[in-house]
């Protein structure tokens, strides 16, 4: 077993792409993911990493090389962080179509205008619905290990699909902490080579995305919703055998920390987790009874497991870290979800919204603290007074 | 980086038509329409390269009308791209099949890897994704079938759309008579003027065959990129009789509408090069498209054309320097 190290979280994705051994990389310059192929293009130089390393013109080519590689039977590896992600859009559907299992490692960063550099989920949550796998972690070692779940998770004969292993910029990108490597051994036994369906080939020709009717389309939409349907197991597979082979205690979809006899919850995905933890700590020695739900997938979203983590609360706070401007709750993304995950329960929490962290603002713990207050009133009058607050202003 | 043999094809020169492989790569089975130049270009192309090659096929005539779900014409490997990225698809296929090979998991011939492109996916918006792929020295043959609009989207002008062209984004009307006002973009030239990786461009027509096929074997040898340049007619687009396809590419290297040459290593060769040129108008009086103009339109296109027939005297001459390849 390897010893721990100091690292960020960029270094750890791509220590985790160089463990997974990816063959054709694909880089573009953006703050804050740039450090990953910074990275990644010393080990190809070194001759640590058998891989082509391909400076690609823009984040559209970006997604566009690892497509051509992932079709010809490569394992690729791309990322980006903010106005870079939503530029590569018009190829997100074309990746999870053809299911080409790649990896793109963000590290988040507001969408402009105006410029800032700051962390925000916005950039990869606007993806969601193109049929890519979507998660967070919330610290170095998370992401190095995500890393190696979402190539497991994504090549499964069973899912077939691309993924966005994402990390907070600066917050978890550029602040080092205590990482565990796996060694070569744990990283075989955990993930098998890349075997693709059908690759481009001189010898067995194929065909890869040809036109269809309009009447073949929605059978095609059917099947890739149906592999969604799919996912989940594969995910609690992969997880479970990547905890007993690296001995680690994740849950396969959501961290649930101190929720068993919590009255009120915070719901929260990425590196402000860390500081909603302690704040649960601390609201507890004051005698709230304070919990916290961590979403490490969202796509796909644990409808199931969130209504059994969280449906005995009295009320949820959930913490947006991305913005869904004229939506139903009038501020984040996942409340919509939460709420829709929880309607079906015959006694459901009340659940409000907080807009918080927005560009790459940090939530401190008085933030927690008002927002137990706000959910501590919530249950007292048995309603919440808004679907949204700012946090902070 | 240590030297590593690929496995790249050889391509001998076919000596006359007759040589050609009768092996067709390009099969019956597309809807494309009566007299599709590109789609005679695709079968000579796909015959010159052979089977162990992989097209990628940006959105464009050449997706849409050829590549049905189940009965594509393709007999060996094909990969649709978005009509903005067919460069970068093709990076990313050539660059997988290198690792692949140095990993020992790829062990037959290196694939030919040809985009075979449209002009919007060539010049317009993928220009950018052409560029890049030719700057980074991947062995990719990039070929741009030219039939100067957006034929299957319905006829709208692009890039290479020639001046005073009737399309159904420059439609002639009292205020822009003429229809189409600007000049063309020069693929070849945009090529050839910026990537010092490129060592082979060429431009050939349908109507000449055994050159066309040649030149995709000259361009396969090749170890980096490469670029085509195909005039491709389209009878819909430009309004002739669609047996005249040929006809129409012919008229165009006679009039000096369109030039074939071979630039290699900074040497420019023409063939083809009429003794005196036909005047432009025995080549547009057979095309709907430009049935509108008046007598100044077609000398303001006399005129264009007699200013680009002199480079090619002049190229000759004067060959542009370039860099060597390296790696």
């Amino acid at each position: 077993m390897a010893k721990e190290q100091m690292m960020t979280g960029c270094r750890a994705a791509a220590e985790g792409a160089k463990a997974a051994e990816v063959e054709v990389i694909c880089s573009y310059p953006i703050r804050p993911y740039t450090a990953i192929m910074m990275e990644l293009s010393k080990m190809v130089a070194n001759g640590e990493l058998n891989a082509e390393f391909v400076h690609g013109e823009g984040e559209h080519a970006q997604v566009s090389v690892v497509l051509g590689a992932c079709a010809s039977g490569a394992r690729a590896f791309t990322g980006s962080s903010g106005v870079g992600v939503t530029y590569a859009m018009e190829v997100y559907s074309p990746m999870a179509g053809g299911r080409y299992p790649a990896q793109m490692s963000i590290a988040d960063r507001t969408l402009d205008p105006p410029g800032d550099f700051g962390s925000e989920h916005t950039d990869a949550m606007s993806t969601r619905d193109q049929g890519w796998l979507l998660g967070w972690a919330c610290s170095p070692q998370e992401v190095y290990d995500n890393t190696l779940i979402a190539y497991r998770v994504g090549e499964d004969h069973r899912v077939m699909l691309p993924q966005m292993v994402c990390q907070d910029g600066y917050f978890i990108s550029h602040i080092p902490d205590k990482v565990t490597l796996g060694d070569q051994s744990q990283v075989k036994e955990f993930l098998p080579p890349y075997r693709p369906i059908g690759p481009l080939s001189t010898t067995h020709p194929v065909s890869h995305g040809p036109q269809i009717r309009p009447d073949q389309g929605a059978p095609m939409d059917a099947m890739r919703a149906q592999t969604f349907l799919a996912v989940p197991k594969v995910i609690e597979e992969a997880t479970a055998d990547f905890n007993r082979i690296f001995g680690r205690n994740y849950d396969p979809f959501v961290e649930q920390y101190k929720l068993e006899d919590a009255e009120i919850a915070f719901f929260i995905q990425g590196a402000h987790a860390n500081t909603c933890r302690s704040s649960v700590d601390r609201l507890r020695s004051q005698g709230v009874k304070a919990g916290m739900a961590r979403l490490r997938w969202v796509r796909p979203w644990p409808t199931h497991q969130l209504a059994n983590a969280l449906g005995h609360v009295k009320a949820v706070g959930v913490i947006e870290t991305s913005t869904s401007y004229g939506g139903a709750m009038r501020g984040g993304n996942l409340i919509h979800e939460l709420r829709a995950s929880l309607y079906d329960l015959d006694e459901r929490p009340l659940v409000t919204s907080f807009m918080g962290g927005l560009g790459g603002e940090t939530i401190w713990p008085k933030d927690f603290d008002y927002m137990a207050k706000v959910l501590l009133q919530a249950v007292k009058e048995k309603k919440i007074r808004t679907y949204v607050q700012w946090l902070g202003m | 980086m240590q030297a590593f043999d690929y496995k790249f094809q050889k391509f001998e020169p076919l000596k006359s038509f007759k040589k050609a492989p009768e092996l067709e790569v390009y099969v019956p089975g597309h809807r494309t329409c009566a007299g599709c130049g590109p789609a005679l270009n695709y079968r000579l192309v796909a015959k010159a390269a052979g089977k162990e090659t992989i097209f990628i096929g940006p959105t464009g005539c050449m997706y849409v009308a050829n590549s049905s779900y189940l009965c594509t014409p393709y007999a060996c490997s094909w990969i649709h791209a978005q009509i903005t990225n067919g460069g970068a698809v093709a990076s990313g296929i050539e660059a997988a099949f290198k690792v692949l090979a140095r990993k020992g998991k790829h062990t037959g011939a290196f694939p030919n890897v040809i985009v075979m492109a449209g002009d919007g996916g060539t010049v317009d918006i993928g220009l950018q994704a052409m560029s890049a792929m030719m700057y980074r020295n991947h062995k990719v043959l990039f070929l741009c079938y030219d039939n100067e609009s957006y034929a299957n989207t319905g006829i709208q002008t692009s890039p290479t759309t020639p001046y005073g062209a009737a399309t159904t984004f420059t439609p002639p009307g009292k205020e822009i008579p003429e229809g189409k006002v600007l000049f063309p973009k020069d693929p070849p030239q945009l090529v050839i003027g910026g990537h010092p990786a490129v060592k082979y461009v060429a431009t050939t027509t349908v109507a000449h065959p055994l050159d066309l096929m040649n030149k995709v074997r000259k361009a396969l040898t090749y170890e980096g990129p490469t670029f085509l340049h195909m005039l491709a007619p389209c009878p819909k687009g430009w309004l002739f009789d669609e047996k005249l396809t040929r006809e129409m590419a012919r008229l165009a290297v006679e009039t000096g509408m369109w030039s074939m040459y071979e630039w290699e290593d900074g040497v420019y060769k023409y063939t083809n090069v009429p003794k005196k040129y036909k005047p432009v108008s025995e080549y547009m009086k057979h095309q709907g498209r430009f049935a509108h103009l008046k007598p100044e339109h077609i000398a303001k296109m006399q005129a264009f054309i007699d200013e680009r027939v002199k480079a090619v005297k002049e190229r000759v001459a004067i060959p542009i320097p370039t860099p060597k390849q390296t790696a």
